[in-house]
């Protein structure tokens, strides 16, 4: 891990969140490496004890966030809610769900009542 | 149909509650916004299920809600029909004959009809000859079909008011009903009338049995929902999506609580699966979300988590769909 490129942007928020390191690194190199986002920044979320992933998906100029979990964790609503104040509350944030075979899956959560698009 | 008190009778059985007028069921569905599932089958057709009818059966969120908002009165059913008086078995008795009689002066007239017709000598003579054979006949039969009634009891038969009879038909003569000579007890062919709302009855008392608010009714034993954290928080997420103007259904078919319709389910198709988290603190494991979110997606719906604060009183939603990436 310590070898790979995007370590270096990642050691302090790994370290500090050493029980979220797994699904951050894995999420952070899935949304920069495959999803191929831009301006991509790490936001620490102190109540979540993990960091957040913020930045735009590529051609659209819209911030987005994304939320590692493993699908081993235990979440709550109030959990879901204290990231999205902590993030300024977005309308929506993406939760990145980890599994221990690296497979990643992401989950679109939005606040209030939002229609599905047609 | 709505008392005098404005609002809808539920009837309770077995701590559910149950719609069976039709217009009620009208009202609550186009006024109120609650729909409710149509349980009623047929007897001899039970297997059927494509299209049932009355009774209506609420969910326990709708009664809750129809009751607190003073729309509707809960009534325990089974205790609203006390022992009739003798005058009103007596009224109920008379109407019974009315009809019996009503039936049997039918039928003279269509049998006098269809002889009239078939042909036979027509002579004036033998026309009234025909005339005196068949008033016997119809007072004979008449005095048979009372005595059948006399000799049954008062509780065997249930006859509502007389139908309007089909035109041509003349009741045969009061002094004929009275003579019960000859009687041999036997039975004349007529059809027994079951009134399809027992509520018709005089007797009928559901006043010293309703109960107008949730608290009254579960003091009474006949209700006791909501009685615990989770139920509190279906009805109130219940309540706050009914407020806000949608309309819900059950939700089994998509794992959630409920389906969340955007008006009337026969016009709209849902938007949402919703289901009720009883606290913000409650559990939540990241493969619900997976698998919530993912079926919802394939059926073009969103997942609604509605989460009760028992504290607040109040719901929060989060809606979650798959991302569309990874």
């Amino acid at each position: 891990m310590e070898s790979h490129p995007s370590f270096q942007g990642l050691s302090e928020i790994l370290e500090k969140y050493p029980r979220a390191a797994g699904a951050m690194f894995q999420a952070y190199n899935d949304v920069v490496y495959a999803q191929q986002w831009a301006d991509v920044e790490v936001i620490e979320l102190p109540d979540c004890k993990r960091g957040a992933i913020k930045g735009r998906k590529p051609d659209t100029d819209d911030v987005l966030h994304v939320v590692p979990c493993t699908l081993a964790e235990t979440l709550s609503i109030s959990w879901l809610q204290s990231a999205l104040s902590h993030l300024l509350n977005p309308p929506q944030v993406y939760l990145a769900i980890t599994s221990e075979d690296a497979s990643i899956v992401y989950y679109k959560i939005s606040q209030g009542i939002v229609k599905p698009p047609v | 149909m709505t008392g005098e008190s404005g609002r809808i009778p539920l009837r309770i059985a077995n701590k559910k509650a149950y719609v069976w007028d039709v217009d009620d069921i009208a009202t609550i569905r186009s006024k109120h916004n609650i729909c409710g599932i149509l349980t009623g089958t047929l007897p001899h057709l039970s297997q059927q299920n494509a299209f049932l009818g009355v009774p209506l059966v609420l969910m326990p969120e709708e009664a809750v809600l129809l009751v607190e908002n003073e729309i509707a009165v809960m009534i325990d059913d089974a205790r609203a029909y006390p022992q009739p008086t003798l005058q009103q078995l007596q009224v109920w008795n008379l109407q019974q004959q009315e009809e019996m009689k009503l039936q049997l002066a039918v039928i003279e007239a269509k049998e006098a009809k269809e002889s009239a017709n078939s042909g036979r000598a027509m002579s004036a003579e033998a026309l009234e000859k025909r005339r005196a054979r068949e008033e016997k006949k119809a007072a004979q039969a008449t005095r048979l079909a009372e005595a059948s009634i006399v000799s049954s009891g008062p509780s065997a038969l249930l006859v509502p008011e007389p139908a309007p009879s089909k035109g041509e038909a003349t009741p045969p003569l009061a002094s004929q009903m009275t003579d019960s000579s000859g009687a041999k007890g036997s039975t004349v062919a007529h059809t027994i009338v079951i009134p399809a709302a027992s509520s018709a009855q005089d007797w009928y008392d559901p006043n010293p049995h309703s109960y107008w608010t949730i608290v009254a009714a579960k003091e009474a034993g006949i209700w006791d929902y909501p009685s615990n954290l989770e139920e509190r928080a279906k009805c109130g997420a219940f309540r706050s999506l009914w407020e806000q103007g949608y309309f819900m259904g059950g939700g089994i078919k998509f794992g959630g609580d409920y389906l969340v319709y955007p008006g009337d389910p026969l016009r709209y198709h849902s938007h949402f699966a919703a289901s009720v988290i009883h606290s913000p603190q409650s559990p939540l494991r990241p493969m619900e979300i997976v698998a919530h979110g993912r079926l919802g997606t394939a059926t073009k719906k969103a997942h609604l988590l509605c989460s009760w604060d028992d504290d607040k009183k109040e719901v929060s939603y989060l809606t979650i769909e798959w991302a569309g990436f990874g």
